[in-house]
C-alpha cells in the first residue's frame, strides 16, 4: 500500500501545477507586451477595438523586455504568443534568431500611411515613439538646462542619473558632440569620461529612474520622455528639455508577428488596426508617446513636446534615430566600456 | 522506502541538468547583436577576467565578510537577551521585533532604506546612499533576523549553571562572557556566520537598489551581462567562475569552523 500512496502523492504533485496554468481561449490572439501602464494601454486602446471589430478575443503575456525574449527563444517554432511588442533594437535580436515572421505588407494597408522611420524592417513596424532626453526638477536645480552640453557643467556634479542597462543615448550624444556618431562612438570617449563625477546614480529600470526623480536623489536625468510625462501627471515638477544643441535620441517600440504562429492573419489585422489614424490618436493621449501616423490627432498640451512628432519631417528634425543594427551589435561593447570607465569607482 | 528518494533525485537531476546547460553556454562563442552563438571557445572566461569583473568578485567577498562580522556583532546582544531574559513579555517583544522583517519583502525593506539613507529622513555626515556603506547597512539589516534566531538557539542550549559557576569562582561578567559563554556559543556563531556569508555572496536586490549601479556584486554582474548586454555566454562564464569561487570559499570556511568546533 505504502508505495502506491507515495506514487499517488508524487503524481498529484506533478499534476497540480499544471492545473494552475491559466487556460487560454482557443481562438484568442495572444499579445506579448510590457506590464503596467503599457499593457493597460495596449488592452484599452488597441485590444478592445480589435475584438469589437473582428470578434477575436485578445489575451496578454506580460513581462520585461529580456524575459519575454528568453521565453520566445525557448518556444521557437511553436510560439506561446502570436504578436510581440518590443523596442526596435531588441527586435533585431528576435530577427537574428528567426523568431519573427516576415510581415505581409498587403495585409497592412495602414502601414503605407505611417512615417517612413517607423517601418523598421521587413519584420517589425513601429507602434509609437519617444525620446531619451534631459529631464530635471527645477525646484532642486536652480539653473536652466537647455542643451546636452549643460550636463557637463560643474554645478551639476553629483546630481545626474542615467541608465546603465543601456548607455547608448549618452554615448551617442557625446559622440555627436565630438563629430562622431553611434558607429564611430569612440570619438566621444574622453568627453564621456569628464561626466563621471557628475553622476549620482545609475538606474536599470524605468521604476528606479522615476524613484530617483521623485526622491530627488537624481534630479537631473537622461530620461525616457514617456516616464517624465508620467511623473508630471503625478504632480512632480519635472521639466522635459528639448535640447537646443543636439536632438534627443529617438526610441521606437515595435510590433511583429511571431514565426510559426497559427494566427498570423489576426496578428496582421491587430497591427494594421494599431497603425490606423484613430488608434494612433488614442495612443498619443493614453501613453503621451509620439504617434507613428503623422495624421494622428495630438492634444494641444503635447504638441511640440519632446518625443511627440507631428509630421514625417519632424522625426529627423527633432530626434536622432540610431541605426538599430549598429545599436544591437555595439550595446554589449558599450556597456563594458561604460562600466569600466564611467560606472566603476 | 526507496521511492521516498525519488523527489530528491528529481530535484538533483534538474539542478544537475541546469548546471550542465550553464556550463555548455559558458563555452559558446558570443556574437554581438545576435542571439545565435558560435562554436566552442574559452574566450568568455578570458573576458570575465577583466578588471571590472574581478573587482566585482573582490567587492562581493569583502562586503560578505564585513556583513557577516557586523551582523554577528549586532545580533549577539539581541540573541543573548532573547535566550536569557526571564521575562516572558520581553522575550515575546524581542521575538516579534526579530521576526517582523520576515513579513515584509526584501524589496520593500530595501526601498525603505533608500529613503532613510538618502538624506530625506536623516541628514548623514557622509554619503550613504549609492555607496558601499549604504549597501553594507542594507545587507546587515537583511541578515540580522536569521543570525539572531540561530544565535538564540545556540545560546539557549548553554546551561546557565556554567556561567554561575564561573561567577561564583570570582570571574567578572566580562570574563565569564569571554571564557565561558562565547566559546560555548561558537557552534551557533559558526553556523550563523556561514549562512549569512553564503547568502550575502549571492545578494541581488540590496546592492541593486542601494548601490545605485555603482556597487556591483556577483549577481548584479551576471544580470548585467545576461539581461542588459544579451551576452548569455559571458553571463554563464561569470556565473561558473563565481560558483567555483563560492564553493571554494564555503569549503574553506566550513573546514575552519569544523576545526574550531573540534
Amino acid at each position: 500500500m505504502r508505495p502506491r500512496i507515495v506514487v499517488t502523492v508524487l503524481v498529484a504533485l506533478l499534476i497540480l501545477p499544471l492545473l494552475g496554468v491559466p487556460a487560454r481561449a482557443q481562438n484568442a490572439l495572444v499579445v506579448s507586451t510590457w506590464g503596467g501602464n503599457w499593457k493597460d494601454t495596449v488592452e484599452k486602446v488597441i485590444g478592445k477595438a480589435f475584438t469589437a471589430k473582428t470578434g477575436i478575443p485578445v489575451e496578454y503575456e506580460v513581462g520585461g523586455t529580456i524575459d519575454r525574449l528568453a521565453k520566445a527563444r525557448v518556444a521557437k517554432g511553436n510560439p506561446l504568443v502570436d504578436l510581440t511588442f518590443t523596442t526596435t533594437h531588441v527586435a533585431r535580436l528576435y530577427i537574428s534568431d528567426g523568431l519573427y515572421e516576415k510581415l505581409d505588407m498587403a495585409k497592412l494597408p495602414h502601414a503605407r500611411e505611417i512615417a517612413r522611420e517607423a517601418l523598421r524592417s521587413d519584420y517589425h513596424v513601429g507602434s509609437w515613439a519617444y525620446v531619451y532626453t534631459i529631464a530635471y526638477r527645477p525646484d532642486l536645480v536652480k539653473e536652466d538646462i537647455t542643451k546636452w552640453s549643460d550636463l557637463w557643467k560643474p554645478s551639476l556634479k553629483g546630481k545626474i542619473a542615467m541608465p546603465d542597462f543601456d548607455p547608448s543615448h549618452i554615448i551617442t550624444i557625446a559622440a555627436l558632440m565630438e563629430g562622431g556618431n553611434e558607429i564611430n562612438w569612440q570619438k566621444g570617449e574622453s568627453r564621456l569620461r569628464q561626466l563621471k563625477d557628475s553622476v549620482a546614480a545609475f538606474f536599470s529600470t524605468d521604476a528606479q529612474s522615476q524613484d530617483l526623480m521623485k526622491t530627488g536623489q537624481g534630479p537631473v536625468q537622461v530620461m525616457l520622455s514617456v516616464n517624465a510625462y508620467h511623473l508630471q501627471e503625478q504632480g512632480i515638477a519635472v521639466k522635459v528639455v528639448q535640447p537646443t544643441d543636439y536632438p534627443g535620441v529617438v526610441g521606437i517600440d515595435t510590433m511583429a508577428v511571431m514565426a510559426g504562429t497559427k494566427k498570423a492573419d489576426a496578428a496582421h489585422q491587430f497591427i494594421n488596426l494599431a497603425l490606423s489614424r484613430e488608434i494612433q490618436s488614442e495612443l498619443v493621449k493614453a501613453l503621451r508617446a509620439g504617434p507613428v501616423h503623422p495624421g494622428a490627432v495630438v492634444p494641444a498640451n503635447l504638441r511640440g513636446q519632446p518625443g511627440i512628432f507631428l509630421s514625417a519631417a519632424e522625426w529627423k528634425e527633432r530626434g536622432y534615430i540610431m541605426n538599430d543594427e549598429a545599436r544591437a551589435k555595439n550595446l554589449p561593447g558599450w556597456r563594458e566600456w561604460f562600466t569600466a570607465n564611467i560606472v566603476k569607482k | 522506502m526507496k521511492l521516498l528518494l525519488v523527489p530528491a533525485l528529481v530535484v538533483l537531476a534538474v539542478f544537475a541538468a541546469a548546471l550542465a546547460s550553464l556550463f555548455r553556454w559558458s563555452l559558446l562563442e558570443f556574437i554581438p547583436g545576435s542571439l545565435q552563438t558560435g562554436g566552442l571557445t574559452l574566450a568568455n572566461f578570458r573576458g570575465v577576467l577583466a578588471p571590472q569583473y574581478l573587482g566585482a568578485i573582490q567587492d562581493t567577498v569583502v562586503l560578505s565578510a564585513l556583513t557577516t562580522v557586523l551582523t554577528l556583532v549586532c545580533a549577539y546582544p539581541v540573541a543573548y537577551a532573547l535566550a536569557r531574559t526571564p521575562s516572558r513579555r520581553v522575550r515575546s517583544v524581542l521575538l516579534v521585533l526579530t521576526l517582523a522583517p520576515f513579513f515584509t519583502g526584501a524589496i520593500v525593506r530595501t526601498y525603505a532604506w533608500v529613503l532613510v539613507l538618502g538624506n530625506t529622513v536623516v541628514s548623514w555626515p557622509v554619503p550613504m546612499l549609492f555607496t558601499e556603506r549604504g549597501v553594507l547597512v542594507g545587507l546587515v539589516h537583511f541578515s540580522m533576523p536569521t543570525m539572531i534566531l540561530i544565535l538564540a538557539a545556540a545560546l539557549s542550549h548553554i546551561d546557565p549553571i556554567y556561567e554561575r559557576a564561573a561567577a561564583s569562582l570570582g570571574a567578572s561578567p566580562a570574563r565569564v562572557f569571554r571564557r565561558v559563554t562565547l566559546p560555548l556559543s561558537m557552534p551557533g556563531i559558526m553556523s550563523g556566520g556561514l549562512i549569512v556569508f553564503a547568502w550575502t555572496l549571492s545578494a541581488f536586490p540590496t546592492p541593486e537598489l542601494l548601490g545605485g549601479g555603482k556597487v556591483k556584486m556577483i549577481a548584479n554582474v551576471v544580470k548585467d551581462l545576461g539581461l542588459d548586454s544579451f551576452n548569455w555566454p559571458g553571463a554563464a562564464a561569470f556565473a561558473m567562475l563565481a560558483l567555483a569561487l563560492t564553493l571554494a570559499l564555503l569549503t574553506a570556511v566550513g573546514r575552519l569552523s569544523t576545526a574550531r568546533a573540534s
